[in-house]
């Protein structure tokens, strides 16, 4: 089998479902999608001859992840150099104001939760701390366990451990935000 | 109640006043491949956290292959477009990237030669022609000029014609020269060998842009093959114009 045949053996099995792993996992246009695994594809196709290993698809994965991350950081990056504008400047359209909350006083009240909360957060242990932090973005707890490289019981002891130092400190069982789930 | 996705944007928001730097590829590839020592995995892993979507490029799970009748494979007409598209993309932007950068180096090369060519051939001019020198003067070494003698001043931005007188019985091969700033010794400006006229004085041409104003020690050196010895010093003054 030559490294064409190998190559378009990959591409006509991942193409369609990396497309998908990207709309799906960060959010990005299906046109986005598509420039992201033909790059994937292109940075894989030029470096197939260098890889000796046998798991193809591994290596591909690795270079699908290095796409997206590249990708995002770029982007994460680029917002935090934008221009800023000159509110004197008398070409700046404002946005349009939003229109006012009808209860400020919880809006407060959320806020001054919210920052005690997450001072508590910055003063536990760094393993519950790291847990903690990505249970509050959604990760589910296999990715928690994947990403910090423990194992899922290690996680939800992690995850207790850090519940419980949180309540304790913050005298609320309720200081923890809803689950969503 | 704040639910767990405001909270997350609130996190976020504190992360980015922070400026806290997202990892580099080359750092992410170390911590992914585990290279790194346990602290500084840990200080990627925390810059990591601070941004949740870079963190989902490492744990979205990735999708399995799908095979021949599946609707996820390509088909041929799927496959040929898009394969097309690769091809040509494949032919196209790096090599050109490339090229165009040594096509630009290759421009700029040429510019630079041309400019330094051209300076190059001016300079060659300027010293063939006949200079003037502006101040000839006979220096006699320091402590051999009597009291109440005049200091030697030059006048800074133009050339001189210098004749340090050598009050020295014992004969050189050849002599060496040395003009050092008086304010600052490191900076010194030599001459090559020198050989002694028939009146007993050396002859040392100063350039123009030479001697910037202010005191300088004139040193001559007797050199008898790889020996050589301090003969004389004069001291000068170059003065504003």
């Amino acid at each position: 089998m030559t490294n064409d045949d190998r190559f378009q053996s990959l591409y006509r099995k991942y193409y369609k479902r990396m497309v998908r792993f990207y709309t799906g996992t960060f959010r990005v246009s299906e046109e986005d999608a598509e420039e992201l695994t033909q790059d994937a594809f292109f940075r894989f196709l030029e470096a197939m001859d260098e890889y000796r290993g046998d798991a193809e698809w591994a290596y591909l994965e690795a270079i699908a992840r290095n796409v997206a991350y590249n990708r995002i950081r770029s982007q994460k990056t680029a917002k935090r150099g934008a221009d800023t504008v000159n509110i004197d400047d008398r070409n700046c359209v404002p946005e349009p104001v939003a229109p006012a909350e009808p209860d400020y006083a919880q809006r407060e009240q959320d806020a001054i939760r919210s920052k005690r909360l997450r001072d508590a957060i910055a003063e536990l242990p760094q393993g519950s701390r790291e847990a903690i932090q990505l249970w509050l973005n959604d990760f589910t707890y296999d990715e928690i366990a994947r990403f910090l490289g423990i194992t899922l019981d290690a996680v939800k002891s992690r995850l207790r451990d850090a519940k419980k130092i949180l309540r304790a400190r913050l005298g609320d069982s309720n200081a923890l935000p809803e689950d969503e789930e | 109640m704040t639910t767990k996705s405001e909270f997350a944007a609130a996190l976020m928001a504190e992360n980015r006043q922070r400026r806290i730097e997202p990892p580099t590829a080359e750092e992410m590839l170390a911590f992914t491949r585990g290279e790194l020592p346990p602290e500084e995995a840990a200080r990627i892993r925390e810059r990591l956290i601070a941004y949740p979507d870079l963190v989902r490029t490492l744990t979205a799970q990735f999708p399995e292959a799908a095979e021949p009748g599946d609707p996820d494979y390509l088909s041929d007409d799927e496959f040929a477009g898009r394969w097309a598209a690769l091809q040509k993309r494949r032919q196209r932007p790096e090599g050109g990237r490339v090229l165009q950068f040594w096509r630009a180096f290759g421009a700029i090369a040429a510019t630079l030669i041309v400019v330094l060519g051209g300076m190059l051939w001016q300079a060659r001019s300027e010293l063939k022609k006949p200079h003037a020198v502006w101040q000839q003067m006979d220096l006699w070494p320091d402590g051999q000029r009597g009291p109440g003698a005049k200091s030697y001043d030059l006048t800074a931005g133009e050339s001189y014609l210098l004749l340090p007188r050598l009050l020295n019985d014992q004969q050189f091969e050849s002599y060496r020269v040395d003009i050092v700033d008086a304010a600052n010794p490191s900076r010194r400006v030599r001459s090559d060998a020198v050989r002694r006229g028939e009146t007993g004085s050396l002859v040392i041409v100063v350039g123009p842009e030479s001697l910037k104003p202010g005191k300088y020690k004139l040193q001559v050196y007797g050199v008898n093959g790889a020996r050589q010895e301090p003969v004389n010093t004069y001291t000068i003054r170059v003065l504003e114009r």
